[in-house]
């Protein structure tokens, strides 16, 4: 890291710089004595501006313990300013939470938490707000607490320069509301809260791969504070409510009731601190509150998760390979029926387990049983200890991207609800409908091509237009209700009568293109005997599909799976082949279930599948916050410029 | 990118008046003196402070008797000075025969034990000054003798420092836990030896020292700057 000035330089007159300290997001800090001896931190504003200076100069003369002492503001020769203030030594909560990967001893955690409320509430009851709290600004000097960075922080949202330098340290505690440009005291009570979570279990709460990302996570997705034992994780989530009117509203509150929670559990945090022989660990003294249930993780992930971490590092090419090499196993294998009689069986057991389930699920209104929730955290923390007391040592520092692939996408989702124009809708479905003509041709050539299901050019012909219907009616159907607060039952319900009338038109072209006694459509395992249930006739006996056949397998097919998930711009990727392939069991089963043709049924879903995800409309991650954003101006009364400024960092 | 100014730009001036006193004179040999090297004497002991940008300050001392104790305003003062409730002379470290130990002239402690006469000290140990100055003492290193205390209570020298290398042989600095002086951030090790009388530096890196490639012919003066891609730090004698 290469700093602007040379040890021994003298850009202020009577102060001599010995070493720089850091480089942050305001500026480079340097470590100088003045002629006399006395050790200052001399900051070197970079691009300022006058309203920030004016925010430093109203904090300029307040004085309390836990907060970093500015002594002066000063200019230089070349017209930068320099903010002259006390120099604070030994380890900053920065450094300290480096220490602590898995979270720190919870003495640590409240004097920290101590220090910092003092500091805070002496600012707001000088009416000032800090807005730009974070460990990289929090110091201890000689046992105690000090903020820092106090009248800086209009950096963030007045200047657009300096949100591109922002580091995105930065964003981890912003408050959502910060994005609208409407401040408040609460501001820093949420971003106390998320440092809490932080000291807590050595994660921030809200993580990603960009800016952006993490600004809409604040927004949108709700904390996991599940690693945290159940007292403290209703303070934890009243500090980080997305609204600051339903928010904890000040600082002090939340440090009360977060000793409140943390004396509930005191007991037993001394009766497994006694009964631990091992001697601690030095770089942890006592274990803390969430270090059991994430270092468990850690060790023995689930076997569907790690199935899951292995697929996804599968390069694109394999998938392809994998995904076509099964597809024409279930089709040419003659397995369907197998899996059919299978899914049968799974679903029985799982709804006989979801029951048992619910029936032993203790009321979510019985009280928490104080006693119970931190033991189990605690020793799932001491035995973890034991086992291996240098866990926190010898764990890489940085764990906080440990929970990316399975956050990531929770707040840029289908499920997301995002106004979007009437226009752009019918310019995607244009776009969606012509596009599919072709997916539906390259689709219906690759099933004529590698499989024996299509014997004849009318085959493809009949084929590839059903193919075609379908798809076209679950892209309009999603089209219509995306971005729509979700509704998954009345969603299913519609796409399942898109079905019956896919099904219906599928049965007429049969009838049109004379199919009707074709192999094509024979169910080989008929046993000869019609299947009427009321006056619907699923199968004549005579080993072809029914009009109501046709109908009610489109209409199950299309109720079984949530297509808008393969349709929606916001869907995962463009194409996700386990999807396609879930589908197609999908079809087998309810091809199955009706005595359709299983091949047919099967092919027919996984061709509607992939022509949906094809030529549906999809906004890759990183374009979907700033639509997100200009899409939702009306609902929220206009969003500021500022939250632009800071997007586009 | 920074910018980078020069100095003339900038305005670097020596230190005048009262300021710090880092640059009293000391008992030197006059050729080495006049060059301004930093001289490592058998009978005497040498210290410095490493300023390392990014990183933190550390005093140096050369040697292999270190007394511990108060400053004083008058007279000679120990080696190492604290600001702290403590003697004048209140302990020794020393190191011979390859291993370090520490003489009490007052009341001091190690790890808990107290201690009258001549004890060892190993790496780890916690040596406890009139019961409340508290410091750690470590040899991080299995290549090198040299020791690194750190400060466990707030008991400090009279200016921030992050620690005391005691160097018997070398000092390294780098990026893993196991050097004297921890520098994340840094590509590779720099080592600071003593040669012939002077303190040197080498590295794999390609650093330079006040703007030249360093050498074993080249001694470190007072006041140089090593500058590498990454690093910078500087060596300041203290007297």
């Amino acid at each position: 890291m290469k700093f602007t000035f040379v040890p021994e330089a003298s850009p202020l007159e009577g102060y001599t710089i010995k070493r720089a300290i850091h480089r942050g997001g305001f500026g480079e800090v340097y470590y100088a004595l003045s002629d006399s001896g006395k050790e200052v931190a001399l900051k070197l504003l970079h691009n300022n501006l006058e309203v920030e200076l004016r925010g430093v100069s109203q904090c300029l003369n307040l004085k309390h313990q836990n907060l970093v002492t500015i002594f002066d503001i000063r200019e230089d020769r070349d017209g930068d300013h320099w903010i002259v203030m006390e120099y604070i030594g030994g380890r900053g909560l920065y450094d300290e939470l480096q220490r602590y990967p898995n979270g720190m001893p919870i003495d640590e955690v409240l004097r920290w938490l101590s220090g910092m409320t003092a500091g805070l509430s002496f600012l707001h009851d000088r009416g000032i707000v800090h807005r730009d709290l974070k460990p990289a600004n929090v110091f201890c000097d000689q046992d105690t607490v000090k903020v820092g960075d106090v009248g800086l922080s209009k950096y963030i949202s007045e200047s657009r320069r300096s949100a591109q330098t922002q580091s995105v340290g930065t964003v981890y505690y912003m408050a959502p509301e910060v994005c609208h440009g409407r401040y408040g005291r609460e501001v820093d009570v949420y971003a106390l809260g998320i440092i809490l979570v932080e000291m807590l279990t050595g994660q921030v709460p809200f993580d990603g791969e960009t800016t952006a990302e993490i600004l809409m996570k604040h927004m949108t997705t709700d904390p996991e504070l599940s690693a945290l034992p159940a007292p403290i994780q209703t303070v934890i989530a009243a500090a980080l409510e997305k609204d600051p009117k339903n928010r904890i509203q000040d600082v002090e509150e939340l440090e009360q009731r977060f000793r409140d929670a943390v004396t509930v559990m005191a007991p037993v945090d001394l009766e497994l601190d006694s009964g631990s022989s091992s001697p601690p660990p030095v770089s942890q003294t006592k274990p803390s509150i969430a270090a059991g249930k994430s270092v468990t993780s850690t060790a023995r992930p689930p076997t569907a998760t790690v199935i899951g971490d292995y697929w996804t590092k599968l390069p694109a090419l394999v998938k392809w390979i994998v995904g076509g090499i099964v597809t024409v196993i279930l089709l040419e294998a003659q397995v369907l029926s197998y899996i059919t009689s299978g899914a049968f069986l799974g679903i029985f057991v799982y709804t006989g387990y979801l029951a048992v389930r619910y029936l032993l699920k203790p009321k979510p209104s019985e009280p928490v049983n104080s006693k119970d929730l931190p033991k189990d955290t605690n020793v799932e923390s001491v035995t973890a200890q034991r086992s291996d007391p240098d866990t926190n040592s010898s764990q890489p520092p940085p764990l906080r991207r440990q929970h990316r692939g399975t956050q990531q996408f929770d707040c840029l989702s289908p499920a997301t609800p995002r106004a979007i124009s009437t226009r752009q809708r019918i310019s995607d479905l244009v776009n969606s409908l012509s596009i599919s003509l072709a997916a539906t041709c390259l689709v219906t050539l690759a099933v004529y091509m590698t499989t024996n299901l299509l014997h004849e050019p009318v085959h493809a012909v009949f084929f590839g237009s059903v193919t075609m219907l379908g798809a076209w009616a679950l892209l309009i159907l999603s089209k219509l209700r995306e971005g729509r607060p979700a509704e998954v039952f009345m969603r299913r319900v519609m796409q399942g009568a898109f079905g019956l009338g896919v099904g219906f038109l599928a049965a007429g072209l049969q009838n049109y293109l004379m199919l009707s006694d074709d192999p094509l459509l024979h169910f080989p395992d008929s046993d000869g005997k019609p299947w009427v249930v009321g006056r619907i006739h699923l199968a004549d006996g005579s080993g072809y599909p029914t009009l109501s056949a046709f109908m009610m397998f489109f209409g199950i097919l299309f109720a079984a799976r949530r297509w808008w998930w393969q349709a929606d711009s916001f869907r995962k990727s463009r194409f996700r082949i386990s999807s396609t392939l879930v589908t197609l069991l999908a079809g087998a089963v309810v091809a199955g279930l009706l005595q359709f043709p299983g091949a047919l049924g099967a092919t027919w879903a996984l061709a509607i599948s992939a022509v949906v995800q094809l030529s549906a409309a999809w906004t890759p991650q990183a374009e979907r916050l700033l639509q997100y954003e200009s899409s939702s101006l009306p609902l929220t009364g206009g969003r500021s410029r500022k939250h632009a400024s800071v997007t586009s960092a | 990118m920074p910018q980078f100014i020069n100095d003339s730009q900038r305005g670097i001036r020596p230190h005048t008046g009262i300021g710090p006193r880092w640059a009293t004179k000391r008992i030197v040999p006059a050729a080495a003196a006049n060059s301004g090297e930093c001289v490592v004497s058998n009978d005497s002991i040498q210290c410095y402070m490493l300023w390392i940008d990014g990183i933190g300050a550390w005093q140096l001392y050369l040697g292999h008797s270190f007394s511990i104790g108060a400053p004083t305003f008058e007279g000679k003062s120990a080696d190492i000075t604290l600001q702290a409730n403590i003697s004048r002379r209140h302990a020794t470290l020393q190191y011979a025969a390859d291993h370090w130990q520490v003489t009490a002239d007052h009341q001091t402690s190690v790890s808990g034990r107290s201690v009258d006469s001549a004890t060892s000290l190993r790496s780890g140990d916690q040596l406890s000054l009139a019961d409340r100055v508290k410091l750690g003492f470590h040899v991080p290193s299995i290549l090198s003798s040299t020791a690194v205390i750190d400060f466990e209570s707030t008991h400090r020298p009279v200016h921030s420092v992050d620690g005391i290398i005691l160097m018997v042989d070398h000092c390294l600095l780098g990026p893993g836990r196991d050097q004297h002086i921890y520098c994340p951030d840094w590509p590779d090790i720099v080592v600071l030896y003593a040669l012939e009388g002077s303190l040197r530096c080498r590295s794999s890196l390609p650093l330079k020292v006040d703007g030249r490639p360093p050498s074993d012919s080249a001694p470190l003066k007072d006041g140089s700057i090593v500058d590498g891609e990454n690093l910078r730090f500087r060596i300041e004698e203290i007297h």
